[in-house]
């Protein structure tokens, strides 16, 4: 056992999870801290990854139970010290008897909350990032709006959920917490809001451009793509990356408000000096040039990062199958990566 | 003061940008009191040469561009606003002495900026070794990469999400929305409410550091292990490898969307009597025939308003959301009810809630953002004890402002 507990004197803080992938990551941050996490298994929700996939990912380290009756789990839950739980609407969470638990720290996770007219409207995180400013934001101007893939909001509403709960347990009085989804959603787009009340302008989408900043979009290159990121202050050193300084002298860029309306200019400039360079070149003078530029990499070469790795950013879980994997390390845990195992589903209560 | 569970805590927020901001947002939003220590040009120069990209706070500058940044403004509600030139011998002397009075420190500098101004981990512990500094580097500071400059998007392109994200196959797509800020800005929170509470434990403070980069490959955790399994993994569009039917669908007027996502058998059966689809087919059925159901669903919802689609959705049990744009949203029925946009600014501007609702915890007592240095004195007064004749001294010798310098 290591974080939080291990360094108690009391026993391990208890937690229960109940539900999908929001609570799935909450209860995940729990165990990377050191607690007794307790999952009961419910139906399993929709995910962009195998069953076993998901597992590995966020169950490791945790007990899981299977086939809980009500009873055990108004038992469970008034024996725990933080209770964290999704349900699929305001009432079905009352459904499970969640206002009867008595643990004092509860965080329930529904798509949009406990309270208000559509307290019970079905969702799933595609229609939530669509309802909460999102999606209207991804995609190209002349076609639909892209989705984000993965589970983006899920982990986020988990992680909101963790903070509620830490806050709540650092006070030490007892507090109950309701995230919305949909909330969260709204709470993490940067210019939806202000531009539209400010300049009476609606965000839209533009591809992979920024749009209000040019150029900051993806090139392609000589083995790949590359994400260039040039807000006005670095435009002086855009000019030395793409050893183009003569165009600190062309009116057509001199300010930012003339590099928008001369973007597909910039940008065919930019895609010219970029395309016979491969992204290690690239990268190597966006550093010389101090110029914040990221390759684009894929799955297997994320999984290679020799970054990460010099980091020590992995952890190891093996699976009951005896599949061993590599997974990314709760990206603030204090202690080094571990090694952790996923646990059969039990029907015993632990507590 | 916001009357939450981190009431209290002292927090000195030297974040800038987007991460650090949200992340302090979300702290002081749950009552901690976020002091936010400034630059005498962090908010830009006296004159802005151009527009912010979220424009200004009431539509002009007003003589006071700095104080009215929208983006800046919508970040940094419940806060206190110190600004002290670090670069000063004094400057370092005061956030050294606000320090050894905080419990957080936050900062998102890059890599080793702190350290050169001398106020880097070692100095702060020594004046405060309870204190718990949070670190929000790019790349952090260890590894081949930790020099590099990073922001949101060249991040995202690091984090796998490329190869999911798209139309179709082998396309090269970026959110363009900086994904990474907010994972970060989220993930910011949750560490320090965590290390509070580690620190009562162990009883000191620590150094914990949370990269913009490693918050991004964390959110591909369940890809990065599929690919080690063997799964394919290749971009959807607006389809998903568990739901059929799943996708954005036009709705009448420009540019108008909505967002449907069939879970089950059972939902489908709605779904289909609505569109006039085949009820009976299942979900392998439909995935093989998903070209020829997004051609029936479009066509009923081409014929509806995006709200009406979703209601007639709603209502036969199927889960749809408009894909709302701001105006929806301030306008939308279930964020009025729970008063999620009822914090206004005082040029006007309603401003996003706080997503946590919380017993005891309310937005009646939230403060608008301050004005550059607006609590100088008053803060080295409650802090540190120093007099108005203090502040005044230090403001003459340039050392504190509430102004960029001309």
């Amino acid at each position: 056992m290591r974080g939080l507990a291990a360094l108690s004197e009391k026993r391990a803080e208890r937690v229960l999870e109940v539900g999908g992938h929001a609570a799935g990551y909450c209860g995940r941050l729990f165990v990377r801290a050191g607690a007794d996490v307790v999952r009961v298994e419910t139906t399993a929700a929709p995910a962009w990854a195998s069953q076993e996939a998901m597992d590995l990912y966020l169950h490791a380290g945790k007990r899981r139970l299977k086939d809980v009756d009500r009873a055990t789990l108004a038992r469970l839950a008034d024996t725990a010290d933080v209770v964290i739980t999704e349900a699929a609407g305001a009432t079905a969470l009352e459904a499970l008897g969640y206002d009867d638990w008595s643990c004092p720290t509860k965080v329930a996770i529904t798509p949009f909350g406990r309270t208000g007219p559509r307290r019970d409207w079905r969702a799933t995180p595609a229609t939530l990032l669509a309802m909460g400013g999102q999606t209207t934001l991804s995609g190209d101007a002349d076609r639909a709006p892209l989705t984000i893939p993965g589970h983006y909001l899920e982990f986020q509403g988990g992680a909101l959920a963790y903070l509620a709960a830490n806050a709540a347990l650092f006070e030490g009085a007892g507090r109950t917490s309701d995230v919305s989804l949909f909330e969260v959603s709204m709470s993490l787009t940067q210019f939806s809001f202000i531009r539209w009340q400010c300049l009476g302008d609606e965000r839209s989408r533009h591809g992979n451009a920024y749009h209000y900043l040019v150029p900051m979009n993806t090139f392609a290159c000589a083995d790949g793509a590359v994400y260039v990121n040039v807000v006005p202050a670095f435009w002086d050193a855009f000019t030395v990356f793409i050893d183009r300084p003569e165009l600190l002298l062309d009116d057509r860029f001199s300010t930012n408000a003339l590099r928008v309306q001369h973007a597909a200019e910039l940008n065919a400039l930019t895609a010219e000096v970029l395309a016979p360079l491969t992204r290690a070149q690239i990268i190597a003078r966006a550093e010389a040039a101090r110029l914040p530029v990221g390759a684009v990499m894929s799955v297997a070469e994320v999984l290679d990062d020799p970054h990460l790795a010099a980091r020590g950013f992995w952890e190891t879980v093996e699976h009951p199958t005896g599949v061993s994997v590599r997974v990314p390390s709760v990206p603030f845990a204090p202690a080094p990566a571990g090694h952790w195992r996923v646990q059969d589903a039990e029907a015993q209560s632990p507590w | 003061m916001v009357n939450g569970p981190l009431t209290g805590v002292r927090v000195l927020d030297l974040t800038h940008v987007w991460a650090g901001p949200l992340g302090a947002r979300f702290l002081a939003d749950l009552g901690a009191e976020v002091v936010c220590i400034e630059a005498p040009f962090g908010r830009g120069p006296r004159v802005f040469p151009e527009e912010p990209m979220g424009g200004w706070m009431g539509g002009e500058p007003a003589g006071e561009p700095w104080n009215r940044n929208a983006l800046f403004v919508k970040l940094h509600r419940n806060r206190r606003s110190v600004c002290v030139d670090l670069k000063q011998p004094q400057g370092k002397a005061l956030l050294l002495r606000l320090a050894a009075e905080a419990d957080v420190l936050m900062e998102n500098f890059s890599a080793g900026t702190l350290d050169d101004l001398g106020l880097g981990y070692d100095a702060l512990r020594e004046a405060n070794p309870q204190l718990i500094y949070l670190a929000l580097p790019g790349f952090g500071d260890t590894g081949p990469y930790s020099r590099w400059l990073a922001f949101g998007p060249t991040v995202e392109a690091m984090s796998g999400l490329t190869q999911m994200m798209g139309y179709e196959d082998g396309e090269v797509r970026n959110s363009s929305t900086a994904l990474n800020d907010p994972m970060t800005g989220t993930h910011a929170a949750a560490a320090v409410a965590e290390a509070l509470r580690r620190r009562r434990r162990v009883g000191h403070g620590e150094r914990v550091e949370l990269t913009l980069h490693g918050s991004g490959v964390a959110f591909s955790g369940p890809w990065l292990v599929a690919h080690q399994l063997g799964e394919p993994l290749e971009p959807r569009g607006n389809g998903h490898p568990d739901m059929s039917p799943h996708g954005v669908y036009p709705c009448a007027g420009a540019d108008a969307w909505i967002g449907i996502a069939c879970e089950d058998d059972t939902v489908w059966q709605h779904l289909a009597a609505l569109v006039g689809a085949d009820a009976r087919l299942n979900r392998e059925h439909r995935a093989a025939a998903a070209a020829d159901i997004d051609r029936q669903i479009s066509t009923w919802t081409r014929q509806r308003d995006k709200h009406a689609a979703c209601l007639e959705l709603q209502a036969a049990g199927v889960a749809a959301g408009p894909v709302n744009a701001a105006a929806d949203m301030l306008a939308d029925v279930q964020a009025g009810a729970r008063g999620y946009f009822d914090f206004a600014e005082p040029t006007g501007e309603r401003m996003p809630g706080n997503p946590i609702t919380m017993t005891g915890l309310d937005s009646s007592a939230w403060r608008p953002c301050p004005k550059l240095g607006e609590d100088n004195a008053s803060v080295l007064l409650d802090w540190l004890g120093m007099s108005g004749e203090d502040v005044e001294q230090l403001a003459g010798r340039g050392v504190l402002h509430d102004a960029p310098p001309a």
